[in-house]
């Protein structure tokens, strides 16, 4: 073997998790919307993995309605993963979602194992409506964890009837709860959150422009920047005359 | 902001416009565009992100002064406003140069060791000439260079954090990159801050892996900005800190380095130890200034010759026998040609360059003697002269003559050579 054979250096591992509600009030335009989102922004989310030296990118994926489910037993790497659509139908057990969630965010008993460790997770909930059973007794645990705490957070209310306030205690930030109202804006909300949940948690923290203190969680801040900024420049995605 | 659609005419600062023709990428600050300028393809970097006067100011004093060297892929033209955004064009990147990331990432690979010196070479340089011009670079990762696999000729990209000395645009980079002061913000980056990060590259670029990762950080399983300040910012340790071993790669993870650091020369060893070193982590202005790496590359690839099994290897000048890295075989201790402090081996394909004979010049592009094997008697060996000038030399045995350009001087002991200029230089 020649010296310049190399092996490729080692990467973190960031995982990104989708959280669905796939209660029933999703059925029709919602939940199809969500599918087709999700799948268009895999092939990009596998680009910034494929050529990114400080981490690779997985993904996971949580569906809630009555019961919560994984799509798949543990994160796969973006670049084999197969998004399978979901189905709506059912209640909102969105507490019984961030139990799973707390679970699984562990080295121990989670998904967080790796042998080269990982950075801190990107976490996507979707929501359309209000839980049917005790999210708070779960979101108090879940926001305990060492994991949740350090991660990306985001969260899409799809249509009126979404609990933004709920939303905003799951990401701790008012800037990351976003409304949609058209199916043309959670495609673009997705994606767009996604992405830029992707590049900043699989990248070495940036040190930042100096003016926010060292405790600071940098990379949430950065994240949060951003989305403000595209809700700025995309006015239109917010039309309360839309639909939903 | 909304994306540009093929065929949107964007208008140039200087007057006239370019023409959209589709999206290339997209990163964190923006979208980069493929655009016609004047039946030219050119990139556009639109930014995507509000922006502030002060960036567009810099960025065009910039374009006024122009590229330091041609490795730069250097703003060209600004775009005017469009609310709070702008763009520039710069030079397309040719597709044979690939993404340094994709070096690390094992999916290309230098076609040989000589390619992979002329990069830091190249780095080294690029810097070098960027600092002397008086500007900093800033915000140096993995992300800023296209290598050429085959010749190791660098581009480097992402050049509008680029500022003069003493001024700061408040981007910052990424903490694996930074050097230490930047990582706990106690200085902004500068000059010296990139001699860090400079540093830091170089390594990956030749041992494929990062000097600071070692077992400290394996053993962390979320690397959250709290330990990244701590690894890269509070405690960064050298992975081969020769006092301190808390930090050594580990096997199975760190591969290449293990692989690789105990073929490479000592001084190169030494300059690594050095520039990871307690004195230049806590000491900016006691870190190697580029033009000392540069020297450093050309000695290695004064010591970098092709063994007989068709591979390079590396040889020590300083001792009685040196082995091939890639076979095993015995290479003894060839002829040097000793030129002040250079000692450029004599074999096959080894070249002279005008850093080595002419005086005072820096030059290591242009080769001025080449290491040849007779045609008819592969063990004998000659020195071309590749240069204008002519060479004048005297044998072991007193003989004297004149080498004009293409004429060959055998390589031999005791061989002198006074180059046009008076340096001297004798095989020994």
């Amino acid at each position: 073997m020649s010296l310049l054979d190399a092996v490729s250096i080692p990467r973190r591992t960031m995982v990104l998790f989708f959280l669905v509600d796939t209660s029933g009030s999703m059925n029709g335009d919602k939940i199809g919307g969500v599918n087709e989102a999700i799948r268009e922004v895999i092939p990009e989310i596998k680009d910034i993995s494929s050529e990114n030296a400080d981490a690779l990118i997985k993904i996971a994926v949580l569906d809630f309605s009555s019961g919560a489910h994984w799509l798949y037993e543990r994160p796969i790497e973006s670049d084999q993963f197969i998004w399978n659509n979901l189905e709506a139908g059912g209640l909102t057990d969105m507490g019984v979602a961030f139990n799973m969630l707390n679970d699984k965010l562990s080295i121990t008993t989670g998904f967080m194992a790796e042998v080269i460790g990982s950075y801190a997770p990107a976490i996507f909930l979707m929501s359309d409506g209000e839980p049917t059973d005790d999210y708070k007794k779960g979101l108090d645990e879940l926001r305990k964890n060492k994991w949740f705490k350090s991660a990306i957070k985001v969260a899409v209310a799809i249509g009126e009837g979404a609990n933004t306030e709920i939303l905003k205690e799951f990401t701790g930030n008012e800037e990351c709860v976003l409304t949609v109202r058209s199916p043309q804006a959670l495609r673009k909300m997705i994606r767009f959150a996604s992405v830029t949940a992707s590049q900043i948690g699989s990248k070495s923290s940036g040190v930042g422009a100096g003016d926010k203190p060292q405790d600071s969680n940098q990379k949430a801040a950065d994240f949060a920047g951003q989305i403000k900024t595209f809700q700025q420049d995309n006015t239109d995605l917010t039309d309360v005359q839309a639909g939903w | 902001m909304k994306e540009f659609k093929p065929s949107d005419k964007i208008e140039l600062k200087v007057g006239g416009s370019v023409t959209i023709k589709k999206k290339l990428g997209e990163g964190g600050q923006g979208i980069v565009y493929l655009v016609e300028l004047n039946s030219s393809e050119y990139a556009l970097k639109w930014y995507s992100q509000p922006c502030k006067q002060e960036f567009y100011d810099n960025l065009d004093n910039n374009i006024r002064n122009g590229a330091p060297t041609t490795a730069f892929l250097w703003p060209q033209f600004l775009t005017v406003w469009k609310e709070k955004h702008f763009g520039y064009i710069m030079t397309l990147r040719p597709p044979e140069y690939k993404d340094f990331s994709n070096f690390l990432l094992a999916k290309v690979r230098f076609a040989s060791l000589s390619s992979m010196i002329n990069a830091a070479l190249q780095i080294s340089n690029a810097f070098r000439e960027l600092h002397r011009n008086g500007y900093s670079y800033q915000d140096l990762n993995d992300g800023n260079f296209f290598i050429h696999p085959q010749t190791g000729v660098v581009l480097i990209c992402d050049n509008d954090n680029v500022a003069p000395y003493g001024k700061n645009l408040g981007i910052a980079g990424k903490c694996r990159y930074m050097a230490p002061e930047v990582v706990l913000r106690k200085n902004l980056p500068d000059a010296d801050t990139d001699r860090f990060s400079l540093a830091i590259l170089l390594f990956m670029l030749l041992f494929n892996n990062h000097p600071l990762e070692g077992k400290l950080i394996a053993g962390v399983p979320c690397m959250t900005d709290e330990m990244e300040r701590r690894f890269y910012g509070r405690n960064p340790v050298f992975i081969f800190d020769p006092k301190n071993d808390a930090n050594r790669p580990v096997m199975g993870i760190h591969t290449n380095a293990i692989r690789r650091w105990p073929v490479f020369p000592k001084f190169i060893q030494e300059a690594f130890i050095q520039a990871f070193g307690n004195e230049c982590i806590h000491e900016p202005n006691k870190r190697n200034p580029e033009n000392e790496w540069r020297k450093l590359f050309v000695r290695l690839r004064d010591e970098t010759v092709k063994c007989s099994c068709g591979s390079e290897t590396f040889i020590d000048v300083d001792v009685p026998e040196s082995t091939c890295i890639n076979c095993g075989k015995k290479l003894g201790k060839p002829l040097t040609l000793n030129i002040g402090k250079s000692r450029v081996v004599m074999f096959p394909g080894q070249k002279t360059y005008n850093c080595h004979t002419k005086t005072g010049s820096e030059d290591y592009i242009y080769a001025t003697g080449e290491v040849i094997q007779n045609k008819n008697n592969p063990n004998l060996w000659g020195l071309r002269n590749l240069s204008q000038d002519v060479w004048f030399c005297t044998m072991s045995d007193g003989k004297q003559m004149n080498i004009k350009n293409n004429e060959v001087i055998p390589v031999l002991n005791n061989v002198n050579i006074v180059f046009a200029g008076g340096l001297k230089g004798e095989m020994a």
